[in-house]
């Protein structure tokens, strides 16, 4: 453990490092990520100029729920992205073999080996949001609500990780990760709701299969309207079953692994 | 000379040759992200008890954000990198030795990619109509006229691309500036909210920019819902972007050639 901690400093002081390098990359990529966060804080400011509840909750209570997904994105931007990014072209190239090869867990390696500088940065400015929602909402919360929905955003990071890696993993069969990939961005848009909008089967999907709802909504709504029994064991199921189903897809993948390129 | 169909040709058989991803992205993405704007769009009409907002109803909402994914892959093309990444690989130079000007090479490559996403919008309108309220003369001319709008449109984009690549020339990276490009182009120009539900005064700033007319202008020329005053309005105004950003493009290609060491970073 100490082991691998040590190494994540050098991960990270490596990762800065090499950010710096690019000064002007630097500036635009923390400028790209101010353009997200402020798209999506005015695609539901003007939407809550024509309606006063979307998903059953009024403006304030869905900044909150703004707030919690650009920070579940700007963790997984800033820990995982870059390495979920380089991850299908080390497969198809065959250049996997040098972190298979090395004394330390491959998937450990190739998922946090590259920290984003700029993201981090974002992260900064997540949290700033987050801190500002909070600050307007005018409902009764204490420290432990607090807390514990800090806690499930963290675990709604580390879920979206599991999700992004189920996407990736088919390219030790398909070679190509294109088509997967542009499938799981766009089935990220479901992060980006508030469960409740989702009704009959597309709540199952949203909630049980590609639990894209549970990273941020689930926490949100935690937060806001009680942290129940049945939601908190929702999300450990998920949990336990995206991290179980994620390394069962890895190994078979490294087992059809053929250090051939594409 | 066809060169023009030996590059094309090449470039279809690049599209297609993962056919697992043709797939996904065909069927899977557009079903998604339609999925995703009705049910956010149907709890918004509910909440409000309406059954028409903004000159929309439900169902034309739905047809809307149909359209939206489809005809943002017709306008955005080959893709983030189409010139910085060969720039940074140094892989540009054999554009600078065929017998062809790299601007119509890189403008037709696009304009393939944007085409034959056209070929996927009229299967998937024309299908999504079949089941919906059949076929009509009138839904199809529209159908025809809107690809083409959009033709014009990825044509504007992909000058906006160019001019945005181009700065490769002399910036390290500028991945983060056409992904900038993307989200603004998107959600200024009605790909997340149709633009009549932006306050009137963002509404009437969008008219000076050439946003509206990439998504919100050809996806509405699509559902029939443009006169025809308003549709030579919106190409005479694509072709003046369209024609601006060219001579952007053309400047900056003229500067920054000189630039251009062969190497690579």
């Amino acid at each position: 453990m100490k082991r691998y901690l040590r190494l994540y400093l050098y991960f990270l002081q490596f990762s800065f490092s090499k950010a710096m390098e690019f000064r002007i990359d630097f500036t635009f990529r923390i400028l790209m990520d101010i353009i997200y966060y402020a798209v999506n804080i005015l695609l539901f400011k003007t939407l809550f100029l024509h309606t006063g509840l979307i998903g059953g909750w009024n403006e304030e209570q869905m900044m909150v729920f703004v707030s919690c997904y650009l920070l579940v994105d700007a963790i997984n931007m800033t820990v995982f992205s870059t390495n979920m990014w380089w991850l299908p072209a080390y497969i198809n190239k065959g250049e996997l073999d040098y972190y298979l090869i090395r004394p330390v867990n491959p998937l450990f390696f190739l998922s946090l080996r590259e920290f984003s500088a700029n993201s981090f940065i974002n992260l900064i400015t997540a949290v700033a949001f987050f801190i500002y929602s909070l600050s307007n909402y005018t409902g009764d919360y204490n420290w432990m609500q607090l807390l514990g929905l800090l806690a499930l955003l963290v675990n709604g990071a580390l879920v979206y990780y599991t999700l992004h890696m189920m996407m990736i993993i088919p390219v030790f069969w398909t070679h190509s990760s294109r088509g997967f990939i542009d499938l799981f961005y766009s089935l990220g848009l479901a992060m980006e709701r508030p469960d409740k909008i989702f009704k009959g089967w597309l709540r199952v999907v949203f909630t049980m299969i590609v639990p894209l709802t549970v990273l941020a909504s689930f926490p949100a709504r935690a937060f806001l309207e009680g942290f129940t029994s049945d939601v908190l064991l929702h999300i450990t199921c998920v949990t336990v079953g995206a991290w179980g189903l994620m390394l069962f897809w890895w190994r078979r993948g490294l087992k059809n692994y053929s250090s051939a390129s594409s | 000379m066809n060169w023009w169909r030996y590059v094309s040709a090449m470039e279809l058989r690049k599209i297609l040759a993962y056919r697992s991803d043709f797939w996904i992205t065909f069927i899977g993405q557009t079903l998604i992200q339609v999925l995703i704007a009705r049910a956010l769009w149907q709890s918004i009409f509910e909440a409000n008890g309406a059954t028409e907002m903004n000159g929309f109803t439900l169902p034309m909402m739905t047809l809307y954000f149909l359209i939206v994914p489809i005809g943002s892959k017709m306008l955005m093309g080959e893709n983030v990198g189409f010139i910085s990444r060969e720039i940074y690989e140094g892989t540009f130079n054999r554009y600078l030795i065929y017998p062809l000007s790299f601007f119509q090479y890189k403008t037709l490559t696009y304009l393939t990619y944007s085409a034959f996403y056209g070929v996927q919008l009229i299967l998937i309108y024309s299908l999504y109509n079949l089941i919906q309220s059949g076929i009509s003369g009138e839904m199809f001319l529209n159908l025809v006229t809107g690809v083409g709008v959009f033709m014009i449109a990825a044509f504007a984009y992909c000058m906006m691309a160019m001019v945005i690549e181009l700065i490769s020339l002399w910036a390290d990276n500028i991945w983060s500036l056409m992904v900038m490009a993307r989200f603004g182009a998107s959600f200024l120009g009605g790909g997340f909210i149709p633009i009549n539900f932006f306050p009137e005064w963002m509404q009437s700033i969008l008219k000076f920019l050439p946003f509206q007319y990439f998504i919100s202008f050809p996806v509405r020329t699509v559902m029939g819902l443009v006169t025809r005053e308003e549709m030579y309005q919106g190409i005479f105004f694509l072709v003046l972007w369209a024609g601006l950003l060219m001579l952007m493009a053309n400047l900056i290609w003229m500067k920054g050639q000189k630039k251009y060491n062969g190497v690579g970073i």
